[in-house]
């Protein structure tokens, strides 16, 4: 165990926008930090699994492969997080775009240095309010001030958002959030915690006034769920987390309750209906001595986004969309694909951004697309990107206990063979729906301490898919 | 928005406007104005740029100027500028240094800290001396900011003055730290503690039962980052017995629930590393059961998280398949995973894949198979191969799925798909022969050599069931000459396998072959395999047959192959870059003091992947495909003049073509099989000869290449071994089906000895990697060490010395042995262990015991063990007892061993 040789981060270009060292390279052969960061950002850009061997383990070993492979244009990879160049390890992780990266030279734990450059990035996000490399650049005084407070010597130090705030005297400067973020937020209601783009207060002298006295609570499921071609759920489970912002004046204590029929881990299961949990785990922050009674956290709620607790469920639930494929040959050159949603949420409730994709085989020649049902009040709208070969179906609002289908009228260049019709799919299926979760888990109140006036409390649900996906 | 606008108003990025000529100037006017914002803006202008890379140091006295202000937004400024050059610049930083002394007396902690912080970072010698005093204060300060800063300034000392460090008694201080009341300044004791231990070798960090408590107590009050700090020491002590084992696992366990996967990663680390102390089957059971639900919740964290807990799931599978074994299902691919998770993805499932799943697995491969990323898909389809391979019963089921993939016509499905139905045919030959139509009707799909030279091997290997085989090889036979080498061999192979099975057809072609490999082509290899063929089909068709159609060797399930030290060492260092990588951590952390082989040399030393070796036997190199049974070493190297003889000559000739012998005081053993090493077959012993010591090496090279240089590392042993030269050199190079040897000169040095933990005993083993320079593959072996060759010649010792020794030291460590002997002369075990430097020390006649004799002697290791021992002879016995005895109890074991192989 040791520490890191530097740290820095790159823009998509591959510019440096932020970059420290805190090991030099020894036995004399000092490497300039900018030129191995340059052949780093190569290596990411450029991945060639054939070449590397990032996970198949060196292809020295068969070079007679080589010509072969390069005869495939292979399309671009993602690197791993963990690479080898040189002597030295390099990990990144991307965050809006951003490479954060770091170096060293000795036998580091990766998930340690992963999940600090992801704190990292937490960090200059607090205070930056959004990330963007405007944003960094012109931040870089607070960064590096803020940088020196979380990275000694390479070792991670403080890397709380509000104890930072007592060693951070520069100020942000605000930039404007980028336009895809705030598209992604989709309508007011949709927006996560994480969509607040608002920069911490900073200064040990000047906080106090500023800002509201509020705290924002999620709970964020995302759906992994797969389904055979005739409908059966074949696999799925819940990813979860309550992820919270707050911007609490004062440090209250918290208390959180959750459901109290919850039950953690399989084989514990007594009750009918309970919210059965596989696995949970906590923020470093939570006190846990009254959650095996009364299911309740306490806590006091590091400022900025921080994620309460993670879970994951692993038994069947409802799904809140099936999705049922059938294809049809009309003439061996002619295909029909219709396709039905069905969202079998409660009414109130609607799925936003709906996005259903469709893989169509490499022999199509023309693609023609009805839409069946819905109304005029369902805002839809289906399209064939031919160069990524799918047809892209979206529906705006896709309301609960409603279905809504698509027709696909494919021609193709050759006669239908059963390869063709394995080329079709897998389908995917992208959504959020607000106000809903599946588990039903629930916050069953959040009490803060203290609190004159009282502080607005904001607790969304959000259900998302993760894999949302149909074989054929 | 809450944001104010700041004094100075604007953004910092108009700092970055191109310094002009004068602005320098301009700066240093603002630098020294009076008006406290303008200074700070200057300074901010200054520190912008020095972050493009701009040289501002003739403004350092400025700058530094500015330092003498009560306002800290000014002061913090001036010490981020300072920081930066205290790296780059030291000398300059040097200037600065009264004031920092200052500093590190100020009312406010947060300056002292920057203060100590600051000085850490100058990395001269003469900083030392002003740094001490500032140091020991602040490591005792009241504020644990203080404290937390001036504990990693401990570490940054060591760095530059590891004496001073060890002199003012501050490494003692940093142990005190541990129990600290703030769970930071834990965190760096344990940190800087841990580094210092593992940079000097130095046992500093040892963990005594009250040091123990300690880190289990602060375990609970620590920041996430102390917590992996804690842990990763924990995970190197060594408990005493099963129920400590057990009480400290009790401890850690709840850290399995961190949200931090860190912590969980650490956890997992010290509770797989106790396990192996832990005997109650129900704990074990309990434990097993504890441990899946995190390591599964890992995969739900974000792609890089899970990349890395892959990888050493990986690892933890192959250790303790129980863990996961009812988990398969959680690593089957999602659709959005990135390519690297689902590649390792992949790895999992195959070595958790068995009878009861593999039904749902087989559905799973079949699926990604179709995907559009070639890579993974080409993994998958291997992937339903191994299956097969590892699981008989499912076997058929697999070929099924296979063929159903290759009626997908897919390019580089159909190939990827006759290599690995060609390995199930060397699992299980002659059994699954009915598939061979189907993949004869996509011959002409292949264009990668890999999947033609399978496609060949399997034409020539059943030949007598394919009617038109003869027909099918001449198809490939057209384009001979512009094939890939390991196609021409294979074609080569084939060829004369169909002939010998049906001359009177293919009299004609096996001709044109042999006269294509032996005159036509310049490849060496080719061409003596061709003049094999040639001879042994002219002089003996028959003995033809029993070599070229010999009984192959039946290729083994290869899913959990590391070997099980290797995989020892992993699971220690689960968690670490090691765990990622899959080597010991020797291999990649490069250390000034290890390193004299080439930068590029261990950069690129990189595992063959466990996983590929075995399966595909082509990775090694054609001769697999060859598949003249275990007769490797009738492959190569026929010289061309010879042309008489016959057959027993040419394989004469094959062997001592390399070195002299090697001396016969050294007995080797094989220490690797060849079967990871690309066919190099090693056998490896040590000796000491006019005081140097050395590694014998054999080699015995049944590859396709002749060896020409080599490049070996040692880990790191109980022994202290580095070789004196990385570089192997033969000269000749030993050619394929050739031997040769070589004397590796070794150093002992106290960089390369692995301290051996209290109360266990020294491993034997010397653990070595060898790279290929031809092609870059690399392989490891383990060879067990003989003590004597580090007996150094300055072990005798005058009587009194021995006989205080020998009472002082408890009985106890002493250990016993009988051995039988070859001579009944104590004379000529005196004279054996004196060329041995075993010293005789004294003889005496045994009182009251008629007929015996002991005899005393004393030796040293080079490494400054001393070892006393008792020899009792009784007349005309052929066998003595051997009695040791010392203080290095970790190594009286093997000293024992020394002397009775000395004794023999």
């Amino acid at each position: 165990m040791a520490s890191l040789s530097s740290f820095f981060v790159l823009s998509p270009r591959g510019d440096t926008i932020i970059k420290k060292e805190y090991r030099f390279s020894f036995g004399g052969t000092e490497k300039d930090l900018k030129s191995s960061v340059e052949m780093f950002f190569r290596k990411v850009k450029f991945w060639d699994t054939s070449k590397d061997g990032g996970w198949d383990g060196p292809d020295e070993a068969k070079p007679d492969q080589d010509e072969a492979n390069d005869s495939h244009d292979a399309p671009k990879v993602d690197a791993p997080p963990v690479f080898l160049l040189d002597g030295e390890s390099f990990l990144h992780i991307k965050r809006s775009g951003l490479i954060f990266g770091c170096s060293t030279r000795y036998n580091v734990s990766p998930s340690q240095t992963l999940e600090l450059l992801a704190k990292i990035a937490k960090i200059f996000k607090d205070y930056c309010g959004t990330l963007s490399e405007e944003a960094i650049r012109k931040n870089f005084i607070l960064l590096y001030e803020l940088l020196d407070e979380m990275l000694d010597y390479g070792y991670p130090q403080v890397t709380s958002t509000e104890q930072l705030k007592m060693f951070v005297y520069n100020e942000p400067i605000i930039t404007a959030p980028l336009v895809s973020e705030k598209q992604k937020g989709g309508n007011g209601k949709t927006a996560s915690a994480s969509s607040v783009h608002k920069p911490v207060s900073v200064g040990g002298v000047a906080s106090g006034k500023s800002g509201k006295n509020e705290i924002f609570v999620d709970i964020l499921e995302r759906l992994n769920v797969l389904f055979s071609a005739n409908g059966y759920v074949l696999n799925s489970s819940i990813d979860g987390c309550i992820q919270m912002k707050s911007y609490l004046s004062g440090n209250p204590e918290l208390r959180l309750a959750l459901n109290e029929d919850l039950v953690v881990g399989k084989g514990n299961g007594q009750g009918y209906g309970a919210v059965v949990l596989d696995d949970l785990n906590f923020h470093d922050c939570v006190n846990l001595s009254e959650f095996d009674g009364s299911r309740t956290l306490s806590f006091y709620a590091p400022d900025g986004e921080f994620v309460l607790l993670n879970y994951r469920i692993a038994s069947e639930f409802r799904v809140p969309f099936k999705m049922m494929p059938a294809i049809e040959m009309v003439t061996p050159t002619k295909l029909e694909i219709m396709l039905t949603v069905r969202n079998e949420i409660p009414a109130e409730n609607y799925g936003a951004n709906v996005v259903c994709r469709v893989p169509l085989p490499r022999a199509t020649a023309t693609v023609f697309c009805e839409m069946v049902g819905g109304g005029a009040g369902v805002e839809q709208a289906a399209e064939h990107l031919a160069s990524e070969r799918v047809v892209e179906w979206k529906v705006k609002k896709f309301a609960g206990a409603s279905e809504l289908s698509l027709k696909i009228k494919l021609s193709l260049d050759s006669p239908s063979t059963l390869q063709t019709r394995k080329e079709i799919g897998p389908i995917s299926l992208g959504f959020e729906i607000p106000m809903f979760n599946v588990s039903n888990l629930q916050v069953r109140y959040l009490r803060i301490a203290e609190t004159s006036p009282s502080p607005f409390r904001w607790v969304r649900y959000v259900t998302q898919s993760s894999s949302y996906v149909c074989r054929m | 928005m809450p944001s104010k606008p700041k004094t100075a108003g604007g953004s910092d990025s108009r700092f970055f406007t191109t310094q002009k000529k004068g602005e320098t100037h301009e700066l240093r006017t603002d630098l020294h104005s009076n008006d406290r914002s303008t200074k700070v803006d200057a300074v901010k202008k200054v520190i912008a740029s020095m972050t493009v890379g701009k040289d501002v140091s003739m403004l350092f006295t400025d700058v530094l100027n500015c330092i003498q202000t009560d306002n800290i937004e000014l002061k913090k400024l001036v010490y981020l500028y300072l920081i930066n050059y205290a790296k780059s610049q030291p000398e300059l930083t040097l200037l600065a240094v009264n004031t920092f002394v200052k500093d590190a007396n100020d009312p406010n902690p947060l300056i002292r800290a920057l203060a100590v912080r600051t000085m850490g970072c100058i990395r001269v010698e003469k900083i030392t001396e002003y740094l001490c005093e500032p140091l020991s204060r602040s490591l005792r300060d009241e504020d644990p900011y203080v404290r937390k800063t001036a504990a990693v300034c401990v570490a940054k000392l060591y760095d530059i003055a590891p004496d001073l460090v060890e002199d003012r008694g501050f490494l003692e201080i940093l142990h005190d730290l541990i129990s600290d009341a703030n769970p930071s300044v834990v965190a760096n004791g344990v940190a800087a503690l841990s580094e210092i231990a593992e940079t000097s070798g130095k046992d500093v960090m040892k963990i005594s039962t009250s040091v123990l408590q300690k880190l289990l107590a602060a375990l609970n009050e620590c920041t996430e980052w102390g917590q992996v700090f804690i842990l990763d020491s924990l995970s190197k002590y060594t408990p005493a017995d099963g129920r400590e084992a057990e009480g400290i696992i009790e401890r850690v366990t709840p850290r399995l629930q961190h949200a931090n996967s860190a912590v969980v990663m650490s956890a997992v680390k010290v509770i797989l590393n106790y396990m192996n102390m832990i005997t109650t089957e129900d704990t074990l059971r309990t434990l097993t059961r504890k441990l899946a639900p995190p390591l599964v919740t890992l995969l739900n964290s974000e792609p890089e998280t899970q990349y890395v807990a892959l990888r050493n799931i990986n690892l933890i599978v192959q250790k303790r398949p129980q863990i996961l074994e009812n988990a398969i299902h959680f690593f089957f691919c999602k659709y959005n995973d990135p390519i690297y998770v689902k590649m390792e993805k992949l790895e999992v499932i195959i070595k958790l894949v068995g009878e009861r799943n593999v039904e749902q697995v087989l559905l799973e491969l079949k699926e990604y198979a179709t995907e559009v990323d070639v890579d993974f898909v080409r993994k998958s389809v291997s992937s339903i191969g191994r299956c097969a391979i590892k699981l008989e019963k499912a076997a058929e089921r697999c070929i099924s799925v296979l063929l159903e993939l290759i009626q997908s016509k897919v390019n580089y499905v159909v190939q990827e798909a006759v290599v690995v139905i060609k390995d199930i045919f060397r699992r299980y030959p002659n059994k699954y022969e009915s598939v061979i139509a189907t993949l004869c009707e996509n011959l002409e799909t292949l264009d990668e050599p890999e999947a033609k030279a399978s496609m060949i091997w399997i034409i020539g290997e059943y030949a007598e069931r394919i009617d038109n085989a003869d027909e099918l090889l001449e198809t490939f036979l057209e384009t001979f000459e512009e094939e890939d080498p390991s196609v021409q061999l294979q074609l080569l192979t084939a060829t004369v396998k169909c002939f010998l099975k049906a001359p009177e057809e293919t009299q004609e072609m096996v001709q044109r072959v042999l006269d294509m490999a032996t005159e036509e082509s310049d490849n060496p290899d080719l061409r003596d395999r061709g003049f094999v063929y040639w001879r042994l089909l002219s002089t003996d068709p028959e003995a033809a047959k029993a070599v070229v159609l010999s009984e192959k060797p039946v290729i083994e399930d290869d899913t959990s192959k590391l070997e099980p030290e290797l995989l020892d060492t992993l699971i220690s260092q689960i968690a670490t870059l090691s765990s990622i990588y899959h080597k010991p951590p020797e291999v990649f952390v490069t250390r000034a003091n290890i390193r004299t082989v080439t930068e590029d040399d261990v950069d690129d030393y990189e595992y063959e992947d466990e996983n590929d070796v075995g399966v595909q036997p082509s990775a090694d190199g054609p001769v697999d495909l060859l598949d003249i049974g275990g007769g490797g070493d009738m492959n190569g190297s026929a010289p061309q003049q010879n042309n008489g003889g016959g057959d027993v000559d040419l394989f004469g000739l094959d062997t001592g073509g390399g070195a002299p012998a090697a001396r016969p005081t050294c007995v080797k053993t094989q220490v690797c099989d060849g079967s990871q090493s690309g066919g190099i077959i090693i056998n490896c012993g040590f000796m000491q000869t006019n005081g140097s010591v050395s590694m014998e090496l054999d080699l015995q090279n049944n590859g396709q290449i002749p060896v020409t240089t080599l490049a070996i590392q040692l880990n790191k042993s109980a022994f202290g071994l580095a070789p004196t030269n990385q570089q192997l050199v033969f000269s000749p190079p030993i050619a394929p089906g050739a031997s040769g040897s070589y004397s590796v000169g070794l150093t002992v040095t106290p960089n390369m000895m692995s301290p051996v933990a209290p109360g266990s005993a020294a491993p034997p083993t010397v653990q070595a990697a060898i790279k290929n320079l031809s092609n870059n593959s690399v392989f490891y072996f383990a060879a067990n060490f003989t003590l004597e060759s580090i007996f150094s010649p300055d072990g005798a010792l005058d009587r009194t010395a021995f006989i205080n020794t020998w009472k002082g030291i408890d009985d106890t460590k002493e250990v016993y042995s009988t051995v039988q002997l070859t001579t009944s002369s104590i004379e000529a075990i005196i004279q054996k262990f004196a060329s041995a430097s075993i010293f005789q020390i004294a003889r005496r006649p045994v009182p009251n015991q008629p007929g015996q004799e002991v005899v005393y002697f004393s030796c040293k290791t080079m490494t400054q063990h001393s070892f006393l021992a008792e020899l009792t002879f009784k007349e005309g016995v052929m066998a003595c007892k051997i009695c040791v005895k010392s203080e290095a109890t970790a190594y009286a074991a093997l000293a024992k061993e020394a002397l009775e192989r000395c004794a023999k």
